[in-house]
């Protein structure tokens, strides 16, 4: 049997899988051997598998890349996971591992022969084809939709278990690399609470996998800050910074919500890949993706390399590799120098060195099968005829990107530093600083010292200690500014073959040429048209090479061409994991069990759930016009002011009078926007001289106090305190001839209606439990509405039904209380009433005071008195008596051609029980509805159905019953 | 495409906002009209207001029988975008879903059916049996927390590719002659005599008698440089895309209870969206509250996105008037035009709003059509109440 994992090395100094166990998963249905601490994409390389998915467009064969997360080019579907960067994903036993965008296989796929006509696909290519015959586009854009897409949702994934978590720092230090930790340690140092973050199992940055450093300064700076006061958190992904320094970050399936006065960013570097010919060939890997398969997987990327570079990284890489025995094909550098220690060594082990040399583009079908180098004048141009070097393997370490996203969110804005070919920052907001690699140092010792200036300035920006002396800092920058270059802008000339700028899009240099020549000539411009940096990577990969092409080809700087805005996350994250746990908030009362007990059929209210009814609405309405019901009203809103200065401010909320309300008296009032359109409506009390109580509608219970809350803290808030009780008192309403009976059985307050008249407010206790008792009713019988406290709320329920039993007592819910309400020709705001509804049109003219001086709405009150409202809600009843117009139909004028005018519309409708006819109420133009008995027409299903408009209650209009 | 042209120190028609509605006006007025001395000015490139950052979802399924009539013509014309403007606009009507979870969403949903179906409009309430034709990756069990009751149906609804609107429309205008200047910014609007005489700009004057205000976010500020105070709020929305993912949603869903809205793109992103943050603002910043919540709902919804990932998060501004209408039209100051308040649901009216304002500016009348969006019906109290179909489902 063959070696099932060839290019597995020997033990590695300072890898981090376990080779004493093993385990196994599956990809593209065939077992693969792994050990723990394997990533998927190492644990693949180790097996020699090169190709893990298709690209976006082409579908061309694509495989490790970057190995740190930033690429497109590595996703695979895990399990039910669509576009899981397979070398950030720790293998697991029987893992499903399978290949994204591949059909019918990853080996044969047939979109890709989309690659062979590609010069028909060119960019914009969709805007500028399948528009004729136009009735053919629905299905153009069928076939178009079923090539999009990367990985697959699977329709069976629960929702799954995810946390937040909150976090509070003086400073926040984010990568845990050399100059974070420095930061950090400094920081700490200075008596400051530290929070670090690095997206790596451990701390250490590079220093883990790269071999610049021996491994006792990592060892050091690890054993300084256990002993240190910080926080650290490993496998964190620090990935948006929000206004004022509100960080998110995610280790695994929770999110942290940091809040720091401080932050340094210590980011670290992108490397990020060139542009020459076949660019995209899997085993072509940025020299970092291949030190961390040697050094923390014991995986060789091949087995003969090309180690193209432009700086020392690329050295080190060679010689990390000729250590572990791997086979150097040569080394091709674009400088001309060769001052790096480990090229003695590489000359003496017979490697070929090509300086001045450059790769100029890659051959191979499926992957690497050689590399095209050639000599450079000093332009960077190639000169004489190039070489090809047979390998399986190219190793590129060119050049390095700061990765500064999260800053440029924060607001700091970027410089193109042509000589070193790289972005910084400047100015870097107050108390943001930023260190280390991604602030251009690449000499450890330099990303130390830079580390900890940062954490001293951090602290100092918290006074907890003095900023380091001037000197200091231009010691330190003046060595940052004698640093080596590693970065290239070099970008070889084209040879005819594919060139990807961006490999989330698969968009080609041709296709950035073209874009630009048709005048999408700015970045932004650019991006959108040609979708550069649109994908997965999000520019990661892509945008500073895209950044310089198109500075070339419209001959300006690259600070002239300008950046495209960075936009969280930074790197992308589930929705499970910003979701958290699932917990939308269900209200109930303090009875609700009861109700479920009784068989109660219970429906949405806003945050609520209520009883619908108890089986049969009708019988309720009965039983609350001929003996008595109880209905639970705990939902609706209930707030208490105190204060002197509650009726200032009723009188500016409300559009009704409230000085003159004496204590014990009950109002009913309405409460409108700066548009005079109605908000809510409810009953407030005065309880004592500085105490009100009023209640709003249920629905709108948390707009209402937040409103009220608005205006509190606007200004009006003087000598007033607002106490929402809502869920303090549970409130039922007793309603019906015998509700005095009943509630007579359970307090010994008189209740006759001398002592106790309509819309009163009386505080009595109630089978023991001290309540308060309003005399009100919205159904139009003798009515309590009693708010007791809610600890006591089940108490004081049972106790009602059974005194009730006697009278023959029922609880009624919603739709009942509907229908009742409904006879009564009351309105119910929300339903009655729309976005657009004024109270002189909604019939409660009678509450507009516009003699006050001032309430919110007044002046557009005062507008519309002037001509009166265009439309009124009226009540109606239907000329056939038995048909009930559904809520929401219009009310139409036919014209004389045959068209329906629509005119108005019915809010609300019931066949009523009690008068055994269809009722309603409606908008209608103000004309008709003025006009109590006249008709008008509404359309139903095609049918014409006639109505007539009546005014006033249907039921009881003198108001008999609910005064006796 | 379009070209960089000198600016120049006067033009019969500076139209001040590179975004889908100035563009299209342009594009009207060259094409029907022959008005073709006309200049396009934006401060930044075109596009990068809202017509850059919406989820654009056209439909014409609104509450009132003029906001039906007219987003109804703006459809038609979409329709036959693609083939006048010769570029793809990849207008997708693949259907539109308003979900109700409460009888009163359900009765919002009837009353917004009837006035649409009696304006020939294709829109209907449709309950769970057929919901799980339409959409059968919803959840219509009694489960969840806001159980789906029914839902508006709106088959010609859809999306489009809403840079290819604005880029078609330059094109188009630019080849007729127009003059399209980004990185132009309007910082004044001379008005004499209360006439406009031109504006001032960033680089410079530039005279016209006619100027049209079509900045939407900051189409109150600009106002307030003629002198006219806009009933108008301006307030940030959100929006978020997920990676790509192979195609699995055909319609786009809203759900106003849950505040939220959701559509699969060309692209297999899924586009996302909720209503205007709680509070006014010019700020452009993303929030984390925002993605916090959506991807909340949005679970609610599709419990099965839990391990999708959210790529890209951005905001845009957008003006509230208090009606959820536009304003359209002639103002106090003669000459001065506006085509704002286009809050949360304005780029599906782009195509409609530069047919009737090119109309307008060249014929000196009002079209029918945009009469009842004056700005006088503030003062007649003659509102065009939308709310009810705009707040979530832009
Ligand atoms: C997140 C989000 C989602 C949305 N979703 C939808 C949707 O699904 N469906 C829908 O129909 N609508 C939606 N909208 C609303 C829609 O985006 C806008 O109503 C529409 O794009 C307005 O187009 P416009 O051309 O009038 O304005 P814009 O596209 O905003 O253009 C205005 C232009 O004016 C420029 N400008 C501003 N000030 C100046 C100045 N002083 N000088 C020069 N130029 C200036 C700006 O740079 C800008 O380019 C959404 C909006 C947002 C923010
Ligand atoms: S190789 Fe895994 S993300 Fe680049």
């Amino acid at each position: 049997m063959s070696d099932p994992t060839p290019t597995r090395l020997p033990e590695r100094p300072g890898e981090i899988i376990d080779r004493t166990r093993q385990v196994s998963f599956t990809f593209n249905g065939e077992i693969y051997p792994a050990h723990p601490g394997d990533t998927i994409a190492s644990a693949l390389s180790a097996a020699g598998v090169r190709t893990f998915s298709r690209s976006f467009k082409y579908h061309r064969p694509r495989g490790l890349l970057c190995g740190a997360g930033h690429c497109p080019n590595c996703l695979v579907q895990v399990g039910d996971e669509p576009n899981v960067r397979s070398c950030q994903r720790a293998v697991e036993q029987d893992m499903d591992v399978n290949p994204q965008n591949a059909w019918p296989s990853l080996d044969q796929d047939v979109m890709s022969l989309a690659g062979l006509g590609d010069r028909f696909m060119p960019v914009g290519f969709y805007y500028k084809t399948f528009m004729k015959p136009s009735q053919l586009w629905p299905h153009y854009e069928q076939a178009l939709r079923n090539a999009a897409g990367l990985g697959v949702v699977d329709q069976g994934t629960p929702w799954g278990a995810y946390d937040k978590q909150y976090l509070h720092g003086d400073v926040a230090v984010i990568g845990g690399g050399p100059s974070g930790i420095s930061a950090a340690l400094e920081a700490a140092e200075a008596g400051a609470n530290v929070l670090l973050f690095d997206n790596g199992p451990q701390l250490g940055g590079h220093l883990r996998w790269r071999s610049d450093s021996d491994d006792t300064s990592r060892k050091d700076l690890l054993e300084k800050v256990q002993s240190a006061r910080i926080e650290v958190y490993t496998d964190t992904d620090v990935l948006g910074w929000y206004q004022d320094n509100w960080l998110a970050a995610v280790r695994g399936d929770r999110l942290f919500k940091a809040r720091a006065k401080a932050i340094v960013f210590a980011t670290g570097t992108i490397e990020v890949p060139t542009l020459f010919d076949n660019n995209d060939l899997p085993g072509i890997l940025l020299g970092s993706a291949v030190q961390r398969l040697l050094n923390l997987y014991g995986v060789a990327p091949g087995r003969r390399v090309v180690v193209v570079t432009a700086n020392r990284h690329g050295w080190d890489l060679a010689a990390d590799l000729l250590a572990a025995g791997v086979e150097l094909a040569a080394i091709v550098d674009e400088r001309r120098t060769r001052d790096h220690p480990a090229s003695v060594d590489l000359a003496a082990a017979g490697v070929p060195i090509y300086n001045g040399s450059a790769l100029t583009g890659a051959r191979g079908r499926k992957a690497v099968s050689a590399a095209v180098i050639s000599e450079i004048d000093d332009s960077g141009n190639p000169i004489g005829p190039g070489r090809v070097l047979s390998c399986d393997t190219i190793a590129l370490s060119t050049g390095w990107e700061p990765a500064l996203d999260l800053l440029y969110t924060a607001g700091g804005k970027s410089v193109y530093q042509e000589n070193r070919a790289e972005m910084s920052v400047d100015p870097v907001p107050d108390g943001l600083y930023v260190a280390g690699s991604a602030n251009g140092a690449d000499l450890l010792q330099a990303r130390v010292e830079d580390g900890r200036v940062a954490g001293r300035l951090a602290a100092a920006h918290l006074e907890l200690t003095e900023p380091p002396p001037q000197q200091e800092l231009d010691k330190l920058a003046l060595e940052l500014s004698k640093e080596e270059r590693r970065t290239s802008d070099r970008i070889s000339a084209p040879d005819g073959k594919k060139r990807f700028v961006c490999f989330c899009e698969d968009v080609t240099d041709v296709d950035v040429d073209t874009a630009i020549a048709e005048g999408y000539d700015s970045v932004e411009l650019l991006k959108r048209y040609s979708t550069i940096s649109m994908g997965p990577c999000q520019g990661k990969m892509c945008s500073v090479n895209a950044l310089r092409l198109c500075s070339r080809i419209k001959g300006q700087s690259v600070q002239e061409t300008g950046r495209t805005t960075s936009r969280p996350p930074t790197t992308p994250v589930y929705l499970g994991v910003l979701a958290g746990q699932n917990m939308e908030p269900v209200q109930v009362s303090s009875i609700h069990d009861w109700h479920l007990d009784r068989g109660a059929s219970m429906m949405v209210a806003g945050l609520w759930l209520r009883p619908e009814h108890y089986g049969d609405a009708t019988a309720e309405v009965n039983n609350v016009r001929n003996r008595v019901g109880l209905i639970d009203v705990s939902p609706l809103g209930k707030f208490q002011l105190t204060g002197p200065g509650a009726p200032d401010l009723l009188e500016r909320l409300y559009i009704n009078q409230w000085r003159n309300l004496r204590k014990g008296r009950v109002r009913y009032g309405v409460m409108c926007n700066d548009e005079g359109v109605v908000l809510d409506d409810g009953v407030c009390a005065r309880v004592d001289d500085d105490t009100w109580y009023l209640s709003t509608t249920s629905t709108g219970a948390g707009t209402a106090f937040q409103w009220i809350q608005w205006w509190l803290q606007s200004g009006w808030g003087g000598n007033v305190h607002l106490t929402d009780m809502t869920e303090i008192y549970s409130a039922f309403n007793l309603a019906g001839p015998h509700s005095r009976e009943v509630l007579r059985k359970l307090t010994k307050r008189d209740l006759g209606n001398k002592a106790f008249p309509y819309m009163r407010i009386r505080r009595t206790r109630v089978a023991g439990v001290s309540c308060r008792v309003w005399r009100i009713g919205f159904t139009g019988e003798l009515s309590y509405e009693i708010h007791v406290p809610s600890s006591a709320g089940l108490h004081v329920w049972e106790a009602l039904m059974e005194a009730g039993g006697e009278f023959g007592i029922a609880p009624f819910g919603v739709e009942a209380q509907r229908v009742l309400r409904l006879e009564k020709g009351h309105l119910i705001v929300g339903q009655d009433t729309d976005a657009m509804s004024d109270p002189l049109g909604a019939d409660m003219a009678w509450a507009v005071k516009l003699e006050k001086p001032d309430f919110l709405g007044k002046r557009s009150l005062e507008r519309i008195s002037v001509d009166g409202p265009h439309q009124r809600l009226v009540g109606f009843e239907m000329t056939r008596k038995h048909i009930v117009p559904e809520e929401g139909l219009q009310i139409v004028k036919p014209q004389e051609n045959g068209k329906l005018n629509i005119i108005g519309w019915i809010s609300s409708s019931r066949f009523s029980p009690t008068l055994k006819k269809s009722i309603g109420l409606c908008w209608l133009p103000s004309d008709i509805g003025s006009e109590p008995g006249a008709t008008f027409t509404i359309y139903q299903d095609g049918r014409l159905e006639e109505a007539r408009v009546h005014h006033g209650p249907f039921f009881d209009p003198g108001g008999e019953r609910l005064k006796s | 495409m379009w070209h960089d042209r000198p600016l120049k120190d006067g033009y019969d028609v500076v139209i001040i906002g590179g975004g889908a509605h100035g563009l299209a006006c342009a594009h009207y007025l060259a094409k029907e009209h022959g008005v073709t001395d006309v200049a396009v000015l934006d401060k930044s490139y075109i596009g990068s207001g809202g017509s850059g950052r919406n989820t654009a979802i056209v439909r014409s399924n609104y509450l009132t029988p003029e906001g039906v009539r007219f987003y109804d013509e703006s459809v038609k014309l979409y329709e036959q975008l693609a083939a006048e403007l010769e570029f793809n606009v990849m207008f997708s009507q693949r259907g539109h879903l308003t979900l109700a979870h409460t009888d009163g969403a359900v009765r919002t949903m009837r009353r917004r059916a009837e006035v649409n179906r009696l304006q020939g409009v294709d829109s209907r309430l449709v309950f769970p049996d057929e919901l799980a034709h339409i959409c059968p990756q919803l959840d219509l069990s009694e489960h969840p927390r806001y159980p789906i009751m029914a839902a508006l149906y709106h088959p010609p609804g859809g999306i489009i590719r809403h840079d290819a609107v604005v880029w078609g429309f330059a094109n188009h205008a630019d080849r007729r002659g127009v003059h399209i200047h980004q990185q132009t910014e309007v910082t004044g609007v001379d008005v004499r005599d209360g006439k406009v005489r031109g504006v001032e700009t960033s680089r410079g004057y530039v005279a016209a008698e006619t100027v049209l205000n079509a900045t939407a976010g900051w189409g109150s500020t600009i106002a307030a440089m003629a002198g006219l105070e806009l009933p108008i709020a301006t307030a940030p929305l959100q929006a978020c895309v997920t990676e790509p993912l192979k195609p699995f949603l055909d319609v786009v869903v809203v759900s106003g209870s849950l505040h939220v809205y959701v559509s699969q793109s060309s692209r297999g992103e899924l586009v996302m969206g909720a209503s205007v943050d709680p509070f006014g603002s010019y700020s452009m910043n993303s929030s984390l509250d925002f993605v916090e919540g959506l991807a909340g709902h949005v679970l609610e919804l599709f419990p099965f996105l839990s391990k999708v990932r959210i790529l890209r998060q951005w905001a845009g501004l957008c003006e509230m008037p208090p009606d959820f209408s536009p304003l359209m039209g002639f103002t106090p100051v003669e000459g001065f035009l506006l085509d704002v308040g286009w809050g949360t649901y304005g780029f599906k009216a782009s195509p409609i709003c530069g047919k009737t304002m090119a109309e307008l500016i060249a014929t000196n009348t009002t079209p029918d059509l945009i009469y009842p969006f004056r700005l006088s019906r503030f003062a007649e109290f003659d509102l065009v109440g939308e709310k009810g179909a705009a707040s979530v489902g832009h």
